[in-house]
């Protein structure tokens, strides 16, 4: 067995595996903290991850990496922080995510803000971010982050969760909590274990009432992340 | 018939949610309004169609008809997504 310690949105995570690819994959967040939960990844939760893959021949260590995280992400909702799937970028200290069905353009249009801000866009996760609601909901890099590795090992206050749609013209418009409540549901991780998923219900209603909620119809223009900003941060 | 133990009822802004636990075969989400809720409280306990309608009629004022069809259309739905045992 394999062991190391990470830190993962603020708490210390002892990850015991079989491969050494998640130790690697991890490396970047690396803790000497003492250690908040354990977990330990076995050959079925590698079977487990290999039956749900859409793609066959993924090696055991990538299915394992992924067992990982699925671990992590059932507990988390015991420390008010769940795993979401979205793409989040900070421009001058506030973070925005992006949500909406894989292939859709999130990362795409991520990068366009990335061309807009220049330096004052940084990248908090790409793919898979850890959120934490507390009295702000708090946004985490992870190494879970999407096929283009992009995150930083950073903790940003989040402004507000945009649901991302294609179209021919750019708009957007505030919607309300009972609008988005269905794609926030579906886009945050669903614990297998009952009592966290409830968990997860209340910190999704919680999350809900504390950030912006915006729906975006945009193209692949820069003026795309223009008209997402201006809509986020004009009623500053 | 009774719900599966990992399907959670969930109630937020007067809307009800049915959610099952990512090991559940059926991914998405189910959303309704105070009707479902209701129905799927009742399904929380082991019961049958009858007493479903029975506690329903008991709670709403409805036209003749109408609840036994909502129940029959909620329990055609749960069964479809493998919400019930």
């Amino acid at each position: 067995m394999l062991t190391n310690r990470y830190d993962f949105a603020g708490k210390t995570v002892e990850v015991n595996s079989l491969n050494e690819a998640v130790h690697n994959y991890c490396a970047a967040y690396v803790s000497d903290a003492p250690v908040d939960f354990a977990i330990t990844t076995a050959k079925e939760d590698i079977e487990y991850e290999r039956s749900r893959a859409e793609i066959p021949g993924y090696s055991d260590g990538y299915l394992e990496e992924l067992a990982v995280y699925r671990k992590i992400a059932e507990k988390m909702p015991y420390y008010d922080t769940i795993l979401f799937h979205g793409s989040v970028i900070a421009v001058d200290g506030a973070a925005y995510l992006f949500t909406a069905a894989s292939g859709t353009g999130k990362s795409t249009h991520v990068a366009l803000w990335r061309k807009l801000f220049g330096e004052r866009a940084v990248m908090v996760n790409d793919d898979k971010p850890l959120l934490h609601i507390g009295d702000v909901v708090t946004a985490y890099g992870t190494p879970y982050d999407g096929k283009h590795k992009l995150s930083n090992k950073i903790a940003v206050p989040l402004k507000a969760i945009c649901i991302l749609t294609r179209a021919c013209d750019n708009s957007i418009v505030p919607v309300t909590k009972s609008e988005a409540y269905t794609t926030l549901l579906q886009q945050a991780y669903r614990p297998n274990d009952v009592i966290a998923l409830q968990k997860t219900l209340e910190l999704v209603d919680r999350m809900a009432e504390k950030v912006g909620l915006y729906r975006l119809g945009c193209n692949m223009e820069l003026e795309a992340a223009k008209v997402a900003y201006d809509g986020m941060n004009k009623h500053d | 018939m009774k719900l599966k133990p990992y399907f959670i009822a969930h109630n937020s802004s007067n809307e009800s949610y049915l959610v099952p636990t990512s090991g559940a075969e059926f991914s998405g989400v189910v959303k309704g309004n105070k009707t479902l809720g209701a129905i799927i409280g009742l399904l929380k306990e082991e019961t049958t169609r009858e007493q479903v309608i029975d506690k329903m009629k008991e709670r709403f004022e409805a036209p003749e008809g109408v609840i036994e069809k909502d129940v029959d259309t909620v329990i055609y739905q749960l069964q479809k997504i493998g919400a019930l045992e």
